[in-house]
Parts: structure tokens; C-alpha cells; sequence
């Protein structure tokens, strides 16, 4: 990597980082349009690269709730045995699809999180912490 | 407050988890955002409870992901160390930020700017 790069990485990190905080939005939404349209990434390789981004982040902040007592394990658990085979199979899908369609399907998922973020009511008053998701 | 059954199906929640984890290994994503709303809705979980149960289900979705990409060659880790570093400065600060800015104006701001992304997206 060259030092514009890096800088570029960085920035968008930071970016995806304050607006999951901002906003709750996942991180992913941010990291993987700005690997590809700033930094020159291979839509696969911006995805994968997302994947392992998330992990982190996401495990920090359910330690936190955890000790917080602000969700049952079980029901994460419940939750994850599905996600697994799911995450299992979306990603052979995507990686089986051509570049050039998957990002196309990617817009069209920004497209729709957009929409609906412009139709929904922020709900008063509830905070919660949030992460890079 | 929506009034919250003592303990949510593990059926429905793994149905859930499963169309969350497809979205996920699909395009790169956590989940949570149809995670959040399914589990609010169909299993009546209060919004907060609903938000950190799938953060905590993210950990292995995302893991599960990043190493089918990883065997795929997809994977990019000097990129994904440094983005690392900048997302987890960048959430402490929009954390903090979060308790002065208008949720509102902001959201729709921001909105509108993913929807111009797509478009760029589309057109590149």
C-alpha cells in the first residue's frame, strides 16, 4: 500500500467509525461503496475486506451490553446458528457473481436503505450504543 | 414501552439470523438493519434489547464471512488493519458527537448522500 492509501483507508475508517456511532448505521454501508469508489478496490475484495472489519467493532461493543445485561445470550445464540448458514451461503453467492453485477446489487441495496431511511421516524429518546456493524 | 415476551422463539429469531446472514455474506454488510426491525417486529423485542442481541450475533456472521472471502482471496488485511484503526477512533467520536447533532437532519442528510453513491455506483 502507498502512503495515500493508507491516509485514504484511514479517513474512510474514521468516517464509517462516526457515523455507525452518529447514526447506528452499519459500518459496511460506508467501508465497502468507499473501497471501491475511492480507493480503487475490487468489489469483492472491499466486501471481504468489510467482513473482517465488522468483527471487532462488533465484538467490543456486545462485551459491553453484555455486561450491561442488555440481551440474553441465548437469543444471540438462536440468532447466530441461523446467521452462520445464512453468511455461509450469501457469500458463495457473491463470490460466484460476476464484479460488475454485484455491485450493481450493492447500489441498489444503498438505494433501498436510503429510501427507507428517509421514510422512517427517528425514535425519541432511544439510545443505545452502537458500532461498526 | 411495547410490552416485551419473556422469551422470543429461537425458531423465528434463527430464521432471522439465517436472512440477515445471507444479506451479510451477499454484500459485505453486519445485518443489522433488517436484523433490528425483524426481531422488533416479528418478535416484539423492545429496540434496544433488539439492536445488541444482533450486534452480538454479527461476531461469527461477519467471521463466517470474512473467511470464505479470505479463502477466495478476497480479503485485503493490510487495508482491513488500517481501517480498523480508523473505525474504532471514529466511533468513539461519533458516540460523543451524537448527544449534539440532530438526529434528523443528519440522518436525512446522510440519506441522501448514500442514495448519490449508489447512482455513482450504477454509472461507473
Amino acid at each position: 500500500m502507498t502512503a495515500p492509501e493508507i491516509l485514504a483507508l484511514l479517513g474512510i475508517g474514521l468516517t464509517a467509525g462516526a457515523l455507525a456511532g452518529l447514526l447506528g448505521i452499519g459500518g459496511g454501508l460506508v467501508i465497502v461503496p468507499a473501497m471501491v469508489l475511492i480507493t480503487g478496490f475490487d468489489q469483492h475484495v472491499a466486501q471481504g475486506t468489510s467482513l473482517l472489519v465488522i468483527i471487532p467493532a462488533a465484538a467490543l461493543g456486545s462485551f459491553t451490553h453484555h455486561r450491561h445485561g442488555r440481551f440474553a445470550l441465548r437469543d444471540a445464540v438462536a440468532l447466530a446458528l441461523g446467521g452462520v448458514l445464512g453468511a455461509l451461503l450469501g457469500s458463495l453467492v457473491a463470490l460466484s457473481l460476476d464484479e460488475e453485477l454485484l455491485r450493481r446489487l450493492f447500489a441498489g441495496l444503498l438505494l433501498i436503505i436510503a429510501a427507507r431511511m428517509l421514510m422512517t421516524q427517528s425514535p425519541n429518546g432511544e439510545r443505545t450504543e452502537r458500532a461498526v456493524t | 414501552m411495547v410490552s416485551t415476551p419473556a422469551r422470543p422463539n429461537p425458531l423465528i429469531l434463527a430464521a432471522v439470523g439465517f436472512a440477515a446472514g445471507a444479506l451479510s455474506g451477499l454484500f459485505g454488510v453486519g445485518g443489522g438493519i433488517i436484523m433490528v426491525p425483524a426481531m422488533v417486529l416479528i418478535a416484539g423485542m423492545a429496540p434496544q434489547r433488539a439492536s445488541a442481541t444482533s450486534l452480538a450475533s454479527i461476531v461469527p456472521i461477519a467471521a463466517v464471512g470474512a473467511v470464505i472471502f479470505g479463502q477466495a482471496d478476497s480479503v485485503n488485511l493490510p487495508a482491513a488493519a488500517v481501517l480498523m484503526v480508523g473505525s474504532l477512533i471514529g466511533v468513539q467520536v461519533g458516540t460523543r458527537l451524537m448527544a449534539r447533532i440532530g438526529d434528523d437532519r443528519l440522518r436525512i442528510g446522510f440519506a441522501i448522500f448514500m442514495a448519490v453513491i449508489a447512482l455513482t455506483m450504477l454509472a461507473s
